[in-house]
């Protein structure tokens, strides 16, 4: 399926969460850490939702556009639980700093 | 209080040969005088799955895209350094470079920490010494196994740091061992600063820390958007 064009933040942050939902499911493989991985999903899920509230219109650049593919894609290739609990926080700090933000 | 060269077992050793590789000291350099956005380009890249630089250059527009600093400019030539350098590192095998990461988080901290304290990169200082892999005796408590990453042997300014990678690396045995450091220097009427730096943003170390019963009010965290703080800016 195409995926809508990145024009403004809140299309840039609703092209991000599809693979943050994804690495979710894949870290949750290490059960020991359950807790953990959902309250560092939501606490990022939060601060996207936090910008995107406050600059839902804001026109992105081609740059960011690619940049926000681009990270998506990265994680997406992430295969490992392990390395997958890492970029649950990684990611949100790529993607919010494509976006001109401090994570 | 007094500071133990930590007895050599098999893995210290190998790990000594991962501290000493060119690698690592080019990089927390490199990191040292880095920007925010330059050590998550580091963070994300060393332990990303591509090692395809132009990827990177497309994921970080505020390093490499039209708005950033042009090429030729020393911000663009650090930005190209950290990414050379990362991608070294995520080449290496998955265990390796796990222990690639750790080892530049600490040879960052000490830097950084050497930074505040005015003295070189690396050898002994003056008045103070800001050493690696150390442990700290206290008369009458067992000495604990495991040594501290950095610490400042200073009369009456003793720090103790630990260094991780990320906010998962956080757990009750580090958090432990860094306030009963504080504690028992406090016995001696000496004073101990006991510090946890993690290279992963703060928000993700509140979250693991929210979760930890160990005793932690007294210890320093600091997380990457802090770290300059270390070298006292």
């Amino acid at each position: 399926m195409e995926s809508s064009p990145i024009r403004t933040i809140a299309d840039a942050i609703a092209a991000a969460q599809p693979a943050y939902d994804t690495l979710a499911e894949l870290a949750e493989d290490v059960e020991d850490e359950w807790s953990y991985i959902n309250d560092l999903a939501t606490a990022w899920r939060d601060r996207f939702d936090e910008v995107a509230a406050a600059r839902s219109d804001e026109q992105v650049g081609d740059d960011v556009a690619a940049a926000i593919d681009a990270v998506a894609g990265e994680a997406a290739a992430v295969d490992d639980p392990h390395r997958a609990i890492d970029w649950l926080s990684t990611y949100p700090q790529v993607v919010l700093i494509a976006l001109g933000e401090r994570p | 209080m007094r500071f133990q060269d930590a007895a050599p077992d098999a893995r210290a050793i190998v790990y000594a040969g991962i501290q000493a590789d060119p690698l690592v000291a080019r990089a927390a350099t490199l990191l040292a005088g880095a920007t925010h956005d330059q050590r998550i380009l580091a963070r994300a890249a060393m332990n990303g799955m591509t090692t395809d630089a132009p990827a990177w250059r497309t994921m970080f527009p505020s390093l490499f895209g039209p708005r950033a600093a042009p090429a030729g400019d020393p911000v663009r030539a650090r930005s190209e350094a950290i990414l050379a350098a990362a991608l070294q590192v995520a080449e290496r095998g998955e265990q390796v470079r796990s222990q690639f990461r750790g080892a530049i988080v600490e040879s960052l901290t000490e830097i950084l920490v050497r930074s505040r304290l005015g003295l070189a990169a690396s050898g002994p200082g003056g008045g103070a010494a800001v050493r690696r892999e150390r442990r700290i005796l206290f008369d009458g408590v067992r000495a604990e196994i495991h040594p501290y990453d950095v610490t400042v042997e200073a009369a009456g300014a003793a720090e103790a740091i630990d260094c991780k990678w990320g906010a998962r690396g956080i757990n009750a045995d580090v958090l432990h061992q860094l306030d009963d450091a504080r504690s028992h220097a406090t016995d001696e009427d000496e004073r101990l600063t006991a510090t946890l730096v993690i290279f992963d943003a703060e928000r993700s170390c509140a979250v693991r820390l929210e979760r930890q019963t160990a005793p932690r009010d007294a210890t320093r965290i600091v997380g990457v958007e802090s770290l300059d703080g270390l070298a006292g800016r």
